[in-house]
């Protein structure tokens, strides 16, 4: 049976200004991503990702980012990724680092890890709770931190929801 | 009673880490002085435009050049022989001169490129009717 395996790399948008954070398109990632593999793999890294490359989840809130491309070059993706500086959006400029947090070879196994990785998260903001009402709001995110269950129409495989969590 | 010669066979798949290209540079306006620097530089950015970054970053070494003839040996790690190859054989131009470059031999062992039976040139004398060395 010959399949093409992807590969699936959680990435997570790390900026100063979070209100900046808000203007994440789709688009700029793609570009971004794209140009910096041009960058430092040339021609061939370019050619690479016309085959299965794509932006498949962006969350402008927390700014995670879900990045397919082929299994068999995904490293060259994962490599250019730290030479990232800034993301165009409609001619503004934002300064910016992307880290990679997880790779996976299927969508579900990435939300599984972002379910864990939130609530980690959650966890550790706990003692840097101000006041109350922040830590009540943490502790309710995180109670209620959980997958949705499957859709029924199971051949949509892009269609994932993760539990919406608020921050701060 | 002689014991009987022991024969030992050693194979190495991988004998040498290194390959060693011996290239020729074909110029459309005919030939130029350029510096054995400026000729790494060419192949350098060949590498570039075709691998990025991380391919104009893997070394490589001109050993010989000769400027007259515009011929070099280079030497390069085996895992780096076949994206040199190709980025030599994509070189389109050189300061918006067309050219080419020529690759004349590879081989893994130094010792290979010093003799070339295409450009081997054989002594006249032998084909007249002489006589034979051995009598």
């Amino acid at each position: 049976m010959v399949r093409f395996k992807s590969r699936y790399l959680l990435c997570e948008v790390c900026v100063e200004d979070r209100s900046s954070l808000l203007l994440l398109e789709e688009r700029a990632i793609y570009h971004a991503v794209k140009n910096a593999v041009a960058r430092s793999h040339g021609d061939y890294g370019a050619a690479l990702l016309i085959l299965s490359y794509g932006v498949k989840y962006v969350n402008a809130h927390t700014g995670i980012i879900l990045i397919r491309c082929r299994k068999s070059h995904y490293r060259n993706l994962w490599s250019a990724l730290p030479f990232i500086s800034c993301l165009e959006n409609r001619g503004q400029k934002v300064q910016c680092s992307i880290s990679c947090l997880h790779v996976g070879g299927t969508i579900r196994t990435c939300q599984k890890f972002l379910v864990k990785y939130s609530t980690q998260q959650l966890h550790r903001m706990l003692p840097h709770c101000r006041n109350e009402a922040e830590r009540d709001e943490v502790r309710r995110a995180v109670l209620s931190c959980s997958l949705e269950k499957e859709r029924d129409v199971e051949e949509e495989e892009d269609e994932v929801e993760d539990d919406e969590w608020e921050d701060e | 009673m002689e014991e009987p010669a022991a024969f030992e066979r050693l194979v190495y798949k991988n004998a040498s880490i290194f390959h060693y290209m011996k290239i020729c540079l074909v110029l459309e306006n005919g030939r130029r002085n350029i510096e054995a620097a400026q000729f790494k530089q060419l192949i350098i950015s060949g590498l570039r435009q075709l691998y990025g970054e991380v391919g104009a970053a893997f070394p490589f070494d001109l050993l010989k050049f000769d400027p007259g003839t515009l011929t070099g040996m280079l030497r390069v790690y085996n895992s780096g022989l076949v994206k040199l190859w190709s980025a030599l054989t994509l070189i389109g131009s050189y300061q918006n001169e067309l050219c080419a470059v020529r690759v004349t031999q590879v081989s893994p062992f130094l010792l290979a490129l010093s003799g070339n039976s295409r450009e081997l040139e054989l002594d006249q004398a032998s084909f007249t009717g002489e006589k034979p060395l051995l009598t």
